[in-house]
């Protein structure tokens, strides 16, 4: 329930944020890849470094991070057959083989077929993801965003001390 | 307005968050690292492994485990390894490309065999360990160790026996179909071969040919008649290509059945005795009564021996393809983790050097200092070009054990040449003692020697496990009930040898080796049942087979005149049709010889223009 809560939380805020529409879908296509590919990963932190310093909208990353858990849960068997195929392509396999004798690079866990996977996912899937989000934020804005400002909600949340902190990361 | 592209505020939060990822890190590296040891090496090994405290000197490189046990796969309640500390100094170099490459391996305070404190959890699951342990203990059950009989004969008891029953006559039945579909497959054959027609057509060129004079016939005549006669000759030789083909076909398929009628001897010796095991008649073959003492516990040795050769097997694969393995527990799938070997590069695993430098403490036979190296043990033999060698030597005259010599090496370089060979042996060792399968004796072997030789060359194993002693003592346990007069016989036997010499021997493919045993044990046995009951005994024996006969005769008796009448016809119709082959085939040469005027028949004749 917590959860939830903090969801619909970061999605308001996100939302109503300075940013423009094209921020937070930034935000949200990169933060898709906390939870299209397994968590603890290299690469994740190397994201995760990218939406705290890059002018984008981190609630948009944290957003993009929550919607796309489950659907990373979900595709999972479809990121194994991706990457284990890759993996497994005898046209690559000098490449993963230098890869794998490189120092620091085995450490990315390329050479798990999920992990593989899931990134050459993201990758396929975030142009996709940010022209989406960047139509879905303009299409709120211009339609409820106004009436959900004025909401005893919104000004409820953006009154907390959370939101404070919040707003050293806004766009 | 210009667009920021870069949040020059948010990088003292981010330094922030990786300073305590950082700590967080620090902190929890090393319970973490111990847990991953302990579950992996768990996984890996099927057996668990408890790790009491790990402590990471990151300066060194090195990584120290403390109180180390591995528990025993085959007995939970003990250990197979204790120690109280080992160091692993790590090449950091090899660490970067994350793998774990030890240089030097010390380890103190080592035991065997310890008794756990609490009974190990057994390795469930589907990972390879567990399935190996699995497939190792089915393995063992193959080994069908009769228990030693020695009920008094009973020469009243009548044998029935269901003709059903008898493993000869269901050999019986699935060979006389296979003698049938052998039969039709031999018709075929002849079919296909074709020999009539062949002969049949050679025979009408002869007539043709026999019909003509060359004189008649001017030079493009003979010519077309000889042609006509070697193209007949041609086929000839393809029609005895095809019937010599046939021949070996009539050959293996013959040869079959008489494999087939040698299964039914060794099945009707099984019938034997089963039907003695049904009478519950003593047995005073000497090989019998050994297996029936010794070897259940032979096959215990064998197979643990078998369950570590298995284990080196799969993670010492030869070659450098890349190799899969399930990926890390998670909350999200594991999927498979694939390792890229390469030449000249480090393999994914490798200890270059363990030096073990271990005590045996307390008051146990084992007390002592030990020595051993262990060198090469590695994920990817084919990369470190080497076998794996491991060697542990004590020598102590005079004290609990005189000496121990272990050898092993494990050579998984090259694919296709796959050698695991262990020697062990110890002299002057307090030998366990044991009860004898079915028989109310125990046996205490005292202080002896004890050797395990185990060699698996790739899918053939040969293996020797011995004991012996001469400081042998027994035991008497009826548990209140009387020994009869038999076992009373074989007590005297026992009871009166002071020394014991147990062989064990396994060879053959690993699927399915041959056990034997012999003791000098059985062989006393053996003379002393020969001669008490031995006249008693074999008339029983007889009746026994004569039973077994009388069902199986009716069954077995028209098999073998199937397959006498299979041959018979089969070599009768090729000799037939080889002789018929042979005639026009002379008839042929001759009348070729009669158109070439005497010629050769390979020469050619001029062609001339007209």
């Amino acid at each position: 329930m917590f959860a939830i809560l903090k969801l619909i939380q970061s999605i308001i805020k996100t939302l109503h944020s300075e940013g423009t529409p094209g921020q937070v879908a930034l935000g949200i296509a990169l933060g898709s890849v906390l939870g299209l590919t397994p968590l603890m990963n290299v690469h994740n932190l190397i994201v995760f470094s990218i939406i705290v310093l890059l002018n984008v909208s981190f609630g948009g990353g944290m957003l993009g991070w929550a919607l796309f858990v489950p659907v990373g849960f979900i595709l999972d068997p479809v990121f194994h057959a991706i990457g284990l195929r890759l993996l497994e392509a005898p046209s690559l396999r000098p490449l993963w083989t230098d890869l794998f004798n490189t120092p620091l690079v085995p450490y990315t866990n390329f050479n798990n077929s999920v992990v593989l996977g899931s990134v050459v996912g993201w990758l396929l899937l975030t142009v996709p993801i940010f022209f989406a989000a960047r139509w879905g934020v303009a299409r709120y804005r211009a339609t409820i965003g106004e009436r959900v400002r004025q909401s005893k909600l919104y000004k409820a949340l953006t009154a907390s001390q959370v939101y404070n902190w919040y707003r050293i990361f806004r766009p | 307005m210009r667009v920021k592209i870069f949040r020059w505020k948010a990088i003292g939060p981010l330094l922030l968050f990786l300073l305590v990822v950082g700590l967080l890190v620090w902190l929890f590296a090393e319970p973490i690292a111990r847990d991953t040891t302990e579950e992996v090496s768990t996984e890996l090994l099927g057996t668990q492994v408890d790790v009491g405290r790990l402590d990471i000197i990151a300066g060194e490189a090195s990584v120290d485990l403390r109180a180390l046990q591995v528990a025993d796969p085959f007995n939970l309640s003990k250990n197979l390894v204790e120690a109280d500390e080992i160091r692993l100094k790590l090449n950091p170099d090899a660490l970067a490309e994350k793998k774990f490459v030890i240089e030097r391996f010390a380890l103190r305070g080592m035991r065997f065999g310890t008794t756990r404190e609490t009974p190990a959890r057994p390795v469930e699951g589907e990972g390879f360990a567990p399935q190996a342990l699995r497939q190792v203990r089915q393995w063992a059950r193959q080994f069908d160790v009769p228990l030693l009989k020695l009920t008094p004969i009973d020469t009243v008891r009548q044998l029935v026996l269901n003709p059903t029953q008898l493993g000869t006559v269901q050999a019986a039945q699935g060979l006389a179909a296979r003698t049938d579909s052998t039969r039709r497959a031999l018709d075929q054959g002849f079919q296909q071969v074709d020999v009539r027609g062949t002969v049949d057509s050679a025979r009408a060129v002869a007539e043709r040919l026999a019909a003509t004079n060359p004189r008649q016939l001017g030079l493009d005549g003979t010519r077309r008649a000889i042609e006509d006669a070697r193209a007949a000759l041609k086929r000839l030789d393809q029609a005895k290509g095809r019937l010599e083909g046939l021949e070996r076909q009539v050959n293996g398929g013959v040869d079959l059945l008489g494999a087939g009628l040698g299964n039914l001897d060794e099945a009707r010796r099984k019938d034997y005795a089963f039907a003695r095991s049904l009478l519950q008649l003593p047995t005073f073959s000497a090989p019998e009564i050994g297996n029936a003492f010794f070897g259940q516990v032979s096959v215990d040795r064998f197979q643990q021996a078998l369950y570590w050769a298995e284990l080196a097997r799969h993670y010492m694969p030869p070659g450098l393809l890349p190799r899969q393995n399930t990926g890390p527990d998670r909350l999200r799938a594991s999927g498979m983790t694939v390792r890229f070997p390469k030449e000249r590069e480090w393999p994914s695993f490798l200890m270059q050097l363990g030096q073990i430098d271990f005590a045996i403490g307390g008051k146990t036979p084992l007390t002592g200092a030990y020595e051993a190296t262990v060198r090469g043990l590695t994920s990817a033999p084919a990369l470190y070009g080497k076998p794996m060698v491991v060697r542990a030597r004590r020598s102590a005259a005079g004290s609990a054990i005189a000496s121990i010599d272990v050898d092993a090496v494990i050579d998984h370089v090259r694919p296709g040449q796959i050698r695991d060979s262990v020697a062990a042996r110890l002299r002057g060792v307090a030998l366990p003692d044991f009860n004898l399968p079915g028989l109310p004796f125990r046996l205490a072997p005292g202080t002896g020697s004890s050797s395990l030789t185990f060699a698996l060359r790739d899918d053939r194993v040969q293996a020797r496990w011995a004991i012996g002693s001469d400081q042998v003592t027994w035991a008497l346990d009826t548990a209140g009930r009387r020994i009869n007069e038999i076992e009373r016989l074989v007590w005297r036997v026992v009871s009166g040898l002071d020394n014991l010499s147990v062989d064990a021997r396994m060879t053959g493919a690993i699927r399915s080796p041959k056990l034997s045993v012999s003791s000098n044990l059985d062989r006393a046995i053996a003379q002393r049942l020969k001669a008490v009951v031995g006249e008693e005994l074999a008339k029983a024996e007889r009746r026994v087979r004569a039973k077994v006969d009388s069902l199986v005769a009716e069954r077995v008796e028209p098999v073998k005149r199937q397959i006498a009448e299979v041959r018979t016809q089969a070599q009768g119709r090729l000799a037939a049709e080889q002789k018929r082959l042979d005639e026009v085939e002379a008839r042929l040469q001759a009348e070729l010889k009669r158109l070439t005027g005497g010629l050769a028949p390979g020469i050619e004749l001029p062609k001339i223009q007209f």
